[in-house]
């Protein structure tokens, strides 16, 4: 009987961890089910009426109505981590893994744009001293399929590193720290990005690429691990 | 000759005494040093969305080789989804005139009826001269406090918050479409590093400063949590509306017609006080 119910708690726990890529050690900040632990900024200028919903256990990110993106926060604000996640992201359409975000989405971005810049680091309203690009990502990058991202944040002035499934990309120290009220913890984010105006007229060039209509970006075993 | 002189004395004195009348409504400065304008009743459409949606290029005329990335349907898809989503708003009427700071509360004016200066953009962090920056750091609560004790020092009248519907047509000045990009970078102080000192950049057709950029400001009205408001606010909620975003926005949010909501990153959320008219 001993033996018996040894060797099923090795296959549940084998089965388990078949499914969960989640690294050890880190703790879920999605539970799966619902936006629990999640709120969407009223103040970005991306949108404030993004459609977030969970489908199929993933975060699933689609702009609402036509033309408005939004920010997806999380509650809870982080200094020291690592954010594992998987993301699949639909093409031209524009979105992003934010990192200390304010309550507005000022925030250290990762850049989600396939074909194009995915892993790349930039700002969301926000001058970022030092950028980098995911130049290596071609040889990991698997196209309209799930691909999973680490990013390590630590210091008052950041120190962050991307893995796109498990390679690293690029590790940066920031000069400074480039939040203007200086922030030295904020919110995970996930973006959708606008893509139409208000109303006709008033826009000087077309935006309508940064999100093919109908696209949504997907996002599943999302994680942390805080660091002292 | 003689007579002429009178003459034009007189036209003067009629032409310069109603004017001081007319200055007298349409202006007024109260003992803080609070500069108001009298916007005069009406009404205008609100929350009225047409997204513009894009259309192939007549010169690549293959869909597979637009700059955009829109595949074959896509261009469709994209006006279905947009006609879908317009909605033709509704008539706002502002039925009494009222008096609106043409400036943002100042941490000057903060100060003097608080005692106290909530803000981050303060000191080494500005340029210049913080008591003439817009306050910001303050809650809705804040704000009651702040009217709590103005309406207590300015006996005889009544200070409040404006209403969204009046916060908007104070910042459209009779303009009936949203504001062009071209425009919003002439009067709003967006994507800087700080707030900036009022009324620097130029005035909404209705002599008001910094409606659009510099801080977010404070309305009366709950958020209804949807895009627009609707023809009537709720009664209760957990957030009150913010217009006009602030130095951190962009030519996206920084118009009319974005309503967004608290509590905003806070060391850009500020306020514009209504004065009510005596009628």
């Amino acid at each position: 009987m001993r033996t018996f119910l040894l060797v099923l708690l090795i296959c549940t726990v084998s089965n388990t961890h078949a499914q969960n890529s989640i690294p050890r050690g880190f703790a879920r900040i999605f539970n799966e089910q619902d936006l629990n632990g999640w709120h969407i900024s009223r103040t970005s200028h991306q949108g404030t009426t993004p459609d977030c919903r969970v489908e199929d256990g993933a975060i699933v990110l689609r702009e609402h109505p036509y033309g408005q993106g939004g920010i997806l926060l999380s509650n809870k604000k982080y200094k020291n981590f690592e954010l594992y996640l998987e993301a699949r992201i639909d093409s031209f359409s524009n979105g992003g893994i934010f990192l200390r975000s304010t309550e507005s989405g000022q925030a250290y971005q990762i850049e989600l744009s396939e074909p194009g810049g995915t892993g790349s680091l930039f700002g969301e309203m926000l001058r970022v001293s030092k950028t980098a690009d995911a130049s290596g990502r071609s040889k990991v990058w698997k196209p309209n399929d799930w691909n999973s991202f680490r990013i390590r944040m630590t210091g008052d002035t950041p120190h962050i590193t991307l893995w796109i499934n498990e390679v690293k990309m690029w590790e940066v120290q920031e000069p400074v720290n480039d939040f203007i009220a200086g922030a030295t913890k904020g919110m995970i984010g996930l973006q959708s990005h606008w893509s139409a105006t208000y109303g006709p007229n008033v826009a000087e060039f077309d935006m309508s690429g940064s999100w093919r209509p109908g696209a949504a970006h997907r996002f599943r075993n999302i994680a942390i691990r805080e660091l002292k | 000759m003689k007579r002429n002189f009178s003459h034009v004395f007189l036209i003067s004195l009629v032409l310069f005494l109603s004017g001081a009348v007319w200055a007298q409504d349409s202006v007024y400065t109260n003992s803080t040093g609070m500069e108001f304008k009298r916007i005069p009743a009406g009404s205008f459409v609100m929350g009225k969305f047409l997204p513009p949606y894009p259309r192939p290029s007549v010169e690549s005329g293959n869909a597979s080789s637009q700059a955009n990335g829109y595949r074959e349907g896509d261009y469709k898809l994209a006006e279905e989804l947009a006609k879908k989503d317009a909605m033709p708003g509704f008539t706002a009427t502002i039925e009494k005139s009222f008096y609106i700071g043409r400036f943002e509360v100042t941490q000057g004016q903060w100060k003097k009826i608080m005692g106290t200066n909530p803000s981050v953009f303060q000191g080494k962090k500005v340029p210049d001269d913080a008591n003439r920056h817009p306050v910001e750091r303050v809650t809705w609560a804040d704000v009651q406090k702040f009217l709590a004790k103005l309406n207590q020092l300015e006996k005889g009248r009544k200070y409040r918050l404006p209403t969204e519907a009046e916060w908007e047509y104070a910042a459209r000045a009779g303009a009936t479409e949203d504001i062009p990009w071209s425009k919003i970078r002439q009067s709003a102080q967006i994507g800087l590093r700080s707030t900036s000192i009022v009324g620097q950049k130029a005035p909404n057709a209705w002599g008001l400063y910094d409606m659009l950029g510099n801080v977010w400001e404070w309305v009366e009205d709950y958020y209804n949590e949807k895009i627009f408001a609707d023809s009537i606010s709720p009664k209760s909620g957990s957030e009150h509306v913010l217009k006009g975003a602030s130095f951190t926005g962009d030519v996206k949010n920084a118009t009319y017609m974005t309503h967004a909501a608290g509590p905003g990153n806070g060391w850009d959320v500020g306020f514009r006080v209504v004065m009510e008219t005596k009628e």
